[in-house]
């Protein structure tokens, strides 16, 4: 069963994400991290196109729901939800 | 001696090995798995068997650590890439060896804390070998370039980088061929977290030393404290003297080289009977 926080990031807003970056280096858990969604030969991905780099949230089960990312987010694209005790 | 220096050793240290450098090693693949990204390299293919036996835990959590005690018990049979804590002194060694020798970006710090190196002031990964040329195939794996450097050029950013508090590892690009020498901290390092928090053995092994304070020269300063990336060195209050769990030790000897006094020296893990076969 699933017991740790669930991050749902909305990834229609969360464009951009190696450019904004904010809630990647403000987590005291470091618990998101970010990729390119295709990596191509000979090209370097461009961090300023949509769509080009996603964020995730692998750590989540290292996340202490201080909610610091959600303050911090520029496009409120991230919610945070507390799975309920049995 | 650890299982690596068994295997590839040849009655040495497996990284000290002139055979673990051979361009004929380079990305051994596992036959019969399926191709993942930048050409199925074997950095990417652990990673890909790390990442699921991961996310088990979010499903499963007794599973998953059946499946990472399974993991720890195939160390050495070429499924994970490999990875040592190494003190400055043998990273060294191992710069004098390799060619050629080149500053990238890390791209651990890339993925969890966006940091971006674009020049040879602030690339803090070390690509190792023959690989190296390549590095134009894949800019994005090697973003904002590369800058290679002579031996005297690269002591020189090793000791730079551990002064500043980065500890050295080494890693593998299949078998035991030796790619790359990483400098890393907690929580960016993704060995370093694969080892801490879920308990993988193989990607981040203890090195062959371990640190020891010596008592009569420790004043208590209290510098080495914020170098242990960890959790192996406190601060006793009572002795006013800094104190390390042996156990904990991974003798990455950042305790030693930040020590003002020399009051920390590295000694061989297997001089250490309790420590012998604790990698």
């Amino acid at each position: 069963m699933d017991i740790y926080p669930q991050i749902a990031i909305d990834r229609s807003k969360c464009t951009t994400p190696f450019d904004c970056k904010k809630c990647l280096q403000i987590c005291p858990q470091a618990v998101f991290a970010v990729h390119a969604v295709k990596v191509e030969r000979f090209v370097e991905t461009d961090k300023k196109v949509p769509g080009n780099y996603v964020l995730a949230a692998p750590h989540r089960d290292k996340c202490t729901v201080c909610n610091d990312c959600i303050r911090v987010c520029p496009v409120d694209a991230l919610q945070i939800t507390v799975p309920s005790p049995v | 001696m650890c299982y690596v220096c068994d295997a590839y050793g040849d009655g040495g240290l497996w990284y000290l090995n002139p055979k673990n450098y051979a361009r004929q090693m380079y990305k051994v693949k596992k036959p019969g798995e399926k191709a993942a990204d930048f050409g199925a390299d074997p950095e990417s293919q652990s990673g890909r068997r790390l990442g699921e036996i991961k996310n088990m835990r979010f499903t499963d959590r007794e599973k998953f650590q059946e499946l990472v005690k399974d993991a720890n018990s195939k160390k050495g049979t070429g499924l994970f890439q490999i990875g040592q804590a190494l003190p400055l002194q043998d990273a060294i060694k191992v710069v004098e060896m390799s060619y050629p020798v080149a500053a990238m970006m890390c791209i651990c710090r890339k993925g969890v804390r966006a940091i971006e190196e674009t020049n040879k002031d602030e690339y803090s990964c070390t690509g190792l070998g023959v690989g190296m040329f390549k590095w134009e195939r894949w800019p994005e794996r090697y973003r904002g370039g590369v800058h290679f450097m002579s031996v005297d050029e690269a002591t020189e950013w090793l000791i730079k980088w551990n002064k500043k508090g980065l500890m050295h590892s080494i890693m593998t690009f299949g078998g035991a061929y030796v790619g790359g020498i990483c400098n890393c901290d907690y929580p960016d390092c993704g060995s370093i977290r694969n080892r801490l928090d879920y308990g993988f053995e193989e990607g981040f092994l203890k090195s062959h030393y371990v640190a020891k304070v010596s008592y009569d020269k420790c004043n208590g300063c209290g510098v080495c404290v914020q170098r242990c990336q960890f959790g192996a060195l406190k601060f006793e209050v009572t002795m006013d003297k800094a104190n390390i769990d042996m156990f904990r030790c991974f003798g990455c000897g950042l305790c030693q080289t930040g020590c003002p006094r020399g009051a920390i020296d590295l000694i061989e893990r297997m001089s250490v009977p309790a420590l012998r076969e604790v990698w």
